[in-house]
């Protein structure tokens, strides 16, 4: 290979040197300017390349594109009866008379691809012998070299972002983008980071540390999630989206994260998002009797081993009270009236056996304590169906064992949803995991969610963030059938060693003295992984690696900027008079209106302002 | 805040150090004021003023130039803000913002005037203020000052923060809507986390904005109301005193 590369390196110097030779002395004047315009437009290509951290592809694309422009010289030669030779000619007059417009307008049409093909040709040698650890003074120069480009693809994917309107959300033909990408391994090598829309309704992981840009893929994933499935939706080929949000973390930074997806999913065709608990309820008490049973047992936390008991004892009680003839409880004053052996008895017409009879006051007060710590956001009234993004905030770094019963309530209630309508397409994409992943057997709704058109994105901050289990984190990361996204995060290897390897050269090269190595070695194929972790570790915030299918590509995530913020309110909103319906009347998208202030309710501050500065022009509004 | 004014008597038309030390803090936080509207504020003449300006320079406290047309500015040196216990970079007020510093000013010196102002308690906090608590780089939009109405001050509006803006000219209707919007919906004080900034669910941090206009920026900024449909914005005219002398 090394041999090779210096075979490359000498015809093409020889090349150069024939040029200009011919230039001066042994070809016609004209071929020689000819020859010499090819080599500078293979010059300026291939410094684009190096400087823009292009494949080669890239400049293949670009000469192939000008073609069109060459068949058109040629045709407008023959027409006018001339030839190719004496269009050369004539460029060589133009020269002689300075007409420097002339020159270019005779050579461009077969400079120009016969140079980007050059280009192309040049940089892949020099691109496959750095790769190979054959190019360069030292084998470190590969490293530095790879290092260099790294820096040139970032700062071109950059800028290719920051063009307006040059990363849609999704494309012409439906496709979903993410960024711009940066850089390419085992995917096709575009500019942009395309993933068929399918992907998004498939389970997905997201991987990534504070402040790597996290919440800005997330966004970007569900804003293209809503906008495609409106899509099929509007073409009949499914059921309306719904987009489910478990926000793990809670605290104001959810509240503010929850107030940019409300203004980005506007923008992406959601009319109504619902912030649960804040601004809307859902009810538990609509689920089917059945599974409000193991609902309401699974929310309490129970012991093992002889706790097995009371665990038995309870769902009888709980099983009692929800399945009385009466029809099941409409809420939970409801529910918790009912855990009393007198009502029970009243109910059936029949005084309750022991034991379960005296353990129903212990069984209502661990139920009282519940429903008091979890809050009225699961008492209703509204369901699913009432809004087409909810996000819910569950406060999992203050309060873990409420944040975990909720999270296992919201699952519950998005399953049996998705089982009533199963044509829908459905999103829950759990946030911060790690928060309630420990009685959140979410693998357990991988498997059976596909078939009933959901799709579930688990984000977590890193590997060990995705569950408490090796088995279970495994488990989670190889059925991401949609894809891994992972962000800057200090240990990658797991998810890199799914992404799996790739065969590449390695090359020795023999020291020869101090700090000098010649370019004869030996040169042999191993596996490297096909996502580098050490670039995953070095991620800047706003880059992720798309892992599928045995490829990554490494992105530069377009940001989607939202609308701008509502305003608030004057007093605090009445969360507890809010319902689905009322939520329903507001129009989508912002400025919301019904969120301007009642100006009735500010009083009147005209007396101090007119005396201050004269009446108000042009009246009051 | 007339400061000469039950404030006690001058000596020999000289200011009494309560008064001067009230006008050091405020010309400290307005970044520097003409000597007209210092006499408005001393509730004196404009010999007064000048002569504890005087007094101020002796002292190293103050420093004293004309800057542009109309009466000379003076503002505080860093010995004059740290004697008010003010941290701020000590500077001439800028040349491009003379005009918008003066209207400020007189804003201020107009509410002065008002009965239930001074009766209320309302605390004036300026931009320089503002400017001083927010993190180096923060992209905020600054009111030109907030109004801070206590509790306690039996007033209708009691406990309220006011935007004070004062539009000297006029911008794109969508510029100060955007503006408006961000003055109306932010939820936080300047220099939070910005987090907090903006909360959904929280109650806003201006009540309403009061956007004192030159005739000239007045249309913007109605428009700018009406587009954005909020009735929590006050529009009214600046006063006749707010505009810096035509140049002779």
């Amino acid at each position: 290979m090394i041999r090779r590369t210096r075979a490359l390196a000498a015809a093409i110097a020889a090349a150069v040197l024939l040029a200009a030779g011919a230039l001066v002395t042994v070809a016609p004047l004209a071929i020689a300017i000819a020859v010499l315009a090819v080599i500078l437009v293979a010059a300026g290509g291939a410094g684009a390349a190096w400087l823009r951290g292009w494949p080669a592809r890239r400049l293949y694309l670009a000469a192939a594109w000008s073609l069109p422009m060459l068949a058109v010289w040629l045709a407008a030669t023959a027409v006018s009866g001339h030839t190719p030779g004496g269009a050369v000619r004539n460029a060589w007059l133009a020269v002689r008379h300075h007409d420097l417009l002339a020159v270019a307008i005779q050579l461009v049409p077969v400079a120009v691809p016969a140079g980007l093909a050059l280009a192309g040709l040049a940089w892949s040698w020099r691109l496959a012998a750095m790769a190979a650890g054959a190019g360069g003074r030292s084998p470190g120069a590969a490293v530095a070299f790879d290092r260099r480009q790294w820096r040139h693809q970032v700062r071109a994917a950059r800028a290719r972002i920051a063009v307006p309107g040059a990363v849609p959300l999704l494309t012409a033909r439906g496709d979903f983008v993410a960024g711009a990408v940066i850089r390419a391994v085992g995917h096709p090598a575009s500019q942009l980071t395309r993933l068929p829309a399918s992907r998004l309704r498939a389970h997905q992981l997201v991987i990534g540390g504070t402040g790597t840009g996290k919440s800005t893929l997330l966004l970007r994933l569900w804003a293209g999630f809503m906008a495609a499935g409106l899509t099929r939706h509007a073409a009949g080929l499914a059921g309306p989206p719904v987009l489910v949000v478990l926000d793990c973390k809670g605290g104001a930074d959810a509240r503010r994260i929850a107030d940019r997806a409300r203004r980005v999913l506007h923008e992406s065709g959601a009319r109504n998002v619902a912030v649960w608990p804040d601004e809307a309820r859902l009810s538990l008490w609509e689920l089917p009797v059945r599974e409000l049973v193991t609902t309401l047992v699974d929310l309490i936390e129970h012991g093992t081993g002889g706790a097995a008991y009371y665990t038995d004892v309870m769902e009888a009680v709980v099983a009692l009270a929800v399945e009385a003839p009466c029809g099941p409880p409409a809420s939970t004053a409801d529910f918790l009236a009912r855990l009393d052996a007198g009502w029970l008895a009243l109910a059936y017409g029949e005084h309750l056996a022991s034991p379960a009879a005296r353990q129903v006051p212990d069984v209502a007060l661990r139920f009282r304590t519940l429903f008091r710590r979890l809050g009225p956001g699961l008492d209703g009234p509204g369901s699913l169906a009432d809004a087409d993004v909810w996000y819910c905030i569950l406060e999992g770094t203050a309060e873990v064992r409420v944040a975990e019963a909720q999270a296992r309530a919201l699952v519950d209630l998005l399953a049996s949803y998705v089982t009533a309508a199963p044509a829908g397409q459905v999103l829950l994409a759990v946030d911060e995991f790690s928060a309630v992943s420990r009685r959140l057997p979410i693998w357990q709704l991988y498997e059976r969610a596909r078939s009933l058109g959901l799709a579930v994105q688990v984000s977590a901050q890193s590997w060990h963030g995705l569950a408490a289990r090796d088995d279970d984190r495994y488990r989670l990361a190889a059925t991401a059938e949609g894809g891994i996204w992972l962000l800057r995060t200090p240990h990658p290897d797991p998810v890199v060693a799914l992404a799996g390897q790739r065969t590449v050269t390695d090359s020795a090269r023999q020291l020869t003295g101090r700090l000098r190595w010649s370019r004869s070695g030996t040169s042999r194929l191993q596996a490297a992984p096909v996502a580098d972790p050490d670039l995953v570790r070095g991620l800047d915030v706003g880059q992720a690696a798309y892992i599928y299918r045995g490829g990554a590509t490494f992105t530069q995530v377009k940001r989607l900027v939202a609308g701008p913020a509502a305003l608030g309110r004057q007093a605090p909103i009445a969360t507890a008079a809010t319902t689905a319906s009322d939520r329903h009347d507001r129009p989508a998208g912002p400025p919301d209106v019904s969120a301007r202030p009642d100006v009735s309710v500010l009083p009147d501050v005209s007396v101090l302002l007119d005396a201050a500065f004269g009446p108000a022009p042009g009246g009051r509004a | 805040m007339r400061l000469l004014s039950g404030h006690g008597p001058c000596c020999d038309g000289e200011v009494n150090s309560a008064a001067a030390n009230a006008a050091l803090v405020f010309t400290a936080e307005m970044y520097g004021l003409q000597l007209d509207q210092l006499a408005v504020l001393l509730g004196g003449t404009s010999r007064q003023a000048r002569s504890l300006v005087t007094r101020w320079a002796g002292s190293g406290l103050a420093e004293t130039a004309t800057l542009g047309p109309g009466p000379p500015w003076v503002w505080l040196t860093r010995a004059g803000l740290r004697a008010c216990g003010a941290r701020y970079a000590a500077a001439p007020p800028a040349l491009a913002r003379l005009a918008h510093i003066r209207a400020v000013t007189a804003v201020r010196l107009a509410l002065d005037t008002v009965p239930a102002y001074r009766d209320g308690g309302a605390h004036w906090r300026s931009e320089r203020h503002l400017r001083g608590r927010v993190r180096i780089g923060a992209r905020d939009h600054l009111p030109d000052a907030e109004v801070h109405w206590p509790d306690e001050s039996g007033l209708a509006w009691a406990g309220e923060c006011w935007a004070i803006e004062a539009e000297l000219t006029a911008k794109t209707v969508a510029r100060t809507t955007a503006i408006m919007r961000e003055l109306l919906s932010r939820t936080g004080d300047y220099g939070c986390p910005a987090a907090q900034s903006r909360v959904p669910g929280e109650p806003p941090r201006h009540a309403r904005a009061v956007y004192l206009c030159s005739p000239a920026a007045t249309g913007t900024v109605l428009r700018a109301r009406d587009a954005l449909g909020a009735g929590r914005i006050e529009i009214r005219s600046l006063p006749a005193s707010a505009y810096l002398a035509a140049p002779s």
